[in-house]
């Protein structure tokens, strides 16, 4: 079950380690990673909304590429509660949810003025897993069955599909160098979080620019360099 | 590529796949229809090529993007090969929904998702099975280097095709051949501790260690596939028909004998092999049954159809096979003839009414039994043809010779010209119309595995825990497979013949008797 297919060789060594506990390590450092994430968009929109306010710009400035994911209100279910139950019940590798990390990853930066926030992570989350799970897996649950454990419809997630499709220019390919450097990435982020004494930097959004800065993390160095490793 | 500076992520540097709409073609008529959706020739309006586009259907709710599309998609993405069909773009169709044009959330994709590919003229299949056709030597050398080159590249890059069949190796009029139909590929690792599935490869093309039931394997099961297409060639039927797995494994262990730890160290550890074993030895008798293959070829053929799968021949190795470097020469891609049939829209009638004769000729000409029509290569074949046995009674006559030109051809064409693509490649020859009189049939599997439908590209992924009806291999008897018989049409361009396997599924549905 924690077998992972063999997609990525040069980077099996490194998957066990990550995927060693019952709840494999990967779906903890990403929980981690996507709630500091969650957390800074969150308030750098509330920032922003209220600085577009005062210029009466509205809020039109801020992407619409990410609408089809947002949802009403943000779902009760935590990040880490939410990769959990996908991991459960789906019974995918845990690569699947290091290559959704690659996907998410990628929007963010083939769309930098939308941004992951507690509206849309969800849907964004079980979407990209099972897009990974599709591209990794040769037996997979179908959307229908992915829908129902992710709590949104069929229909809808079918539709998601697509529009993430779409999103990322079909550009679904990892390659083991990336989904490698990934790897190496959220390990790195598990050291710091081992530590447990990063302090969160603040974001100040003064100028729009900033928007399109926006990526997983907090310092651009350690940003992948996706334009010239992905597709 | 330019470094984008911050705020300026270059995301737009080439077109977004996606962006055009399928108006932006004109499609000329339907050439396919298979499990994975229809296929159509179509025109690109502002430059006038020739396309192939491929719906993907998206009726099946339950599992929503097709797995074999998105993976055809993600590995045609990557593979940019001169012998691997070229995916151009992916163009949507705006549905009904027109109104609500712009509105990106909407259900604008509702109406329809197309692959674009390039246009191919034909399969191999489908030339191979033309009446009175027969490969010259140097034609079938050329075939196989481009397949083997083709493959190659495939796995060098770490794809397995998973579906090397004939009807997947498209041609175009310039006698390039390339690999296409990657809905069953996937990415491999290169140690092979992969768990994948081995509900792959069309049965009598599937290689010994899949029947057994083996989920780790790695190039070798393609090029097993590409043994079967060697011999089949050279052979000019299939030479491992099975009707279900059983049958093919045992076809395939009274060809090339029984495996055991000698041969196939750790053979008797794979899943099903206690349940498949024959009963006493069987003896390797490949050298024997096509003794009338020249050395090379059977020395080649010999070392692809080698039971274990790590003592099999690979791509790379193949292509330096003394086979390739003796007389008669591959010879060049252009010198190959141009195939031409006319075009299904014009003679869709007279297609039925010759069908009917046909039928009647095969009732009259039970005499005949063979089921597989293919002729072999001329060097080989002498008086075995029987060219009046394809003259049904109301039929044109059939020249028995085909227009091959093996003349001036015979040389080394070392590497081909680089990717043949560009509008010019289309109106290569003076009667084509628009494209309108191309032969069709023969594309079909390609695009579609249309002449297959009961392989289902998608069952195998079904998904575990997922009841997975009509998986691959779960029927027996799938209706795999060339056709057995003998379609009086001409090659070559004469005007009224019809194309010989007019609609994919029609080899197999109209002469599915061909199992005597």
């Amino acid at each position: 079950m924690l077998t992972t297919v063999g997609y990525n060789h040069q980077s099996r060594q490194l998957e066990p380690s990550l995927a060693e506990a019952s709840t494999p390590r990967v779906l903890t450092i990403l929980s981690s990673v996507l709630e500091k994430l969650v957390a800074r968009n969150d308030r750098l929109r509330d920032c922003l909304s209220a600085e577009l306010d005062e210029l009466s710009l509205g809020s039109a400035r801020l992407g619409k590429s990410f609408n089809a994911f947002h949802g009403v209100r943000a779902p009760n279910i935590s990040i880490p509660k939410y990769l959990e139950r996908l991991y459960k019940f789906t019974d995918c590798s845990p690569s699947c949810f290091v290559v959704g990390y690659v996907y998410i990853d990628r929007l963010v930066h083939r769309h930098p003025d939308s941004l992951v926030i507690s509206l849309n992570v969800h849907r964004l989350l079980v979407t990209s897993v099972m897009v990974a799970s599709k591209m990794l897996d040769d037996e997979h649950y179908n959307n229908a069955f992915f829908a129902r454990v992710g709590g949104v419809s069929n229909a809808e997630l079918n539709r998601l599909e697509l529009e993430l499709l779409f999103l990322l220019d079909f550009g679904v390919a990892v390659s083991s160098r990336v989904f490698e450097f990934y790897c190496l990435h959220l390990e790195k982020e598990m050291m710091f979080n081992g530590i447990g004494q990063k302090i969160e930097r603040a974001i100040i959004p003064s100028a729009v620019d900033d928007l399109t800065e926006i990526s997983v993390d907090d310092t651009q160095s350690s940003s992948p360099p996706l334009k010239s490793l992905g597709l | 590529m330019a470094v984008a500076g911050p705020g300026q992520l270059n995301v737009e540097e080439y077109p977004s796949w996606g962006s055009r709409s399928v108006d932006c073609f004109e499609k000329l008529e339907q050439i396919g229809e298979g499990t994975y959706g229809q296929v159509y020739m179509a025109r690109e309006i502002r430059t006038g090529e020739i396309v192939a586009l491929k719906k993907i259907r998206m009726d099946n709710e339950k599992e929503g993007f097709p797995i074999t599309a998105i993976r055809e998609i993600k590995i045609l993405k990557k593979l940019h090969h001169e012998n691997v069909i070229k995916l151009k773009e992916i163009v949507t169709s705006p549905g009904p929904e027109t109104d609500e044009q712009g509105n990106q959330d909407g259900n604008k994709f509702k109406g329809g998702i197309y692959m674009v590919f390039e246009y191919m003229d034909h399969d191999l299949t489908g030339l191979a099975d033309r009446p009175g056709l027969r490969f010259t030597v140097p034609q079938i050398k050329c075939y196989m280097k481009q397949l083997l080159t083709g493959l190659h590249y495939c796995h060098v890059n770490q794809v397995l095709h998973r579906d090397i069949k004939g009807s997947n190796l498209l041609i175009d009029n310039e006698g390039n051949l390339k690999l296409a139909d990657f809905g069953l590929a996937r990415s491999f690792s290169t140690d092979h501790t992969g768990n994948l599935t081995n509900r792959v490869i069309t049965l009598w093309y599937r290689p010994p260690e899949l029947l057994l039931g083996a989920t780790k394997y790695g190039p070798a099961v393609d090029m097993w596939s590409v043994g079967c297409i060697f011999a089949e060639l050279l052979n000019g039927k299939p030479i491992l028909p099975g009707k279900n797995e059983p049958e093919q494994l045992n076809k395939i262990f009274e060809l090339c004998g029984s495996p055991d730890e000698l041969n196939w160290p750790g053979v008797s550890k794979m899943p099903w092999y206690n349940n498949f074993k024959p009963p006493r030895p069987m003896k390797r008798r490949i050298r024997e049954v096509f003794r009338h293959f020249d050395r090379h070829a059977l020395d080649l053929l010999d070392s692809m159809l080698t039971l274990n799968p790590e003592k099999r021949i690979t791509a790379q190795d193949a292509l330096v096979a003394e086979y390739f470097w003796n007389d008669p020469l591959p010879c060049d891609p252009k010198s190959l003839p141009k195939y031409e049939s006319s075009h299904e829209f014009q003679t869709k009638k007279k297609r039925q009414q010759q069908r009917q004769n046909e039928e009647t000729a095969k009732r009259q000409k039970l005499q005949h039994p063979q089921p597989h029509t293919r002729l072999p290569p001329i060097q080989h074949t002498g008086g075995q043809a029987h060219p009046s046995h394809w003259h049904g009674p109301n039929h044109p006559i059939n020249n028995p010779q085909p227009p091959v030109s093996a003349g001036p051809s015979h040389h080394q064409y070392g590497r081909p010209r680089g990717p043949p693509g560009g509008p010019n490649r289309y109106p290569p020859s003076g009667n084509q119309s628009g494209g309108y009189n191309q032969n069709r049939g023969a594309q079909v599997g390609g695009y579609s595995g249309g002449p297959y439908p009961p392989q289902g590209r998608g069952p195998p992924y079904a998904g575990s825990g997922m009841p997975a009806p009509g998986q691959r291999g779960a029927a027996s008897g799938y209706g795999v497979g060339p056709p057995n018989y003998s379609q009086s049409s001409q090659f070559g361009g004469s005007a009224g013949g019809r194309g010989p396997n007019p609609m994919g599924g029609n080899r197999n549905q109209q002469y599915g008797g061909w199992q005597q």
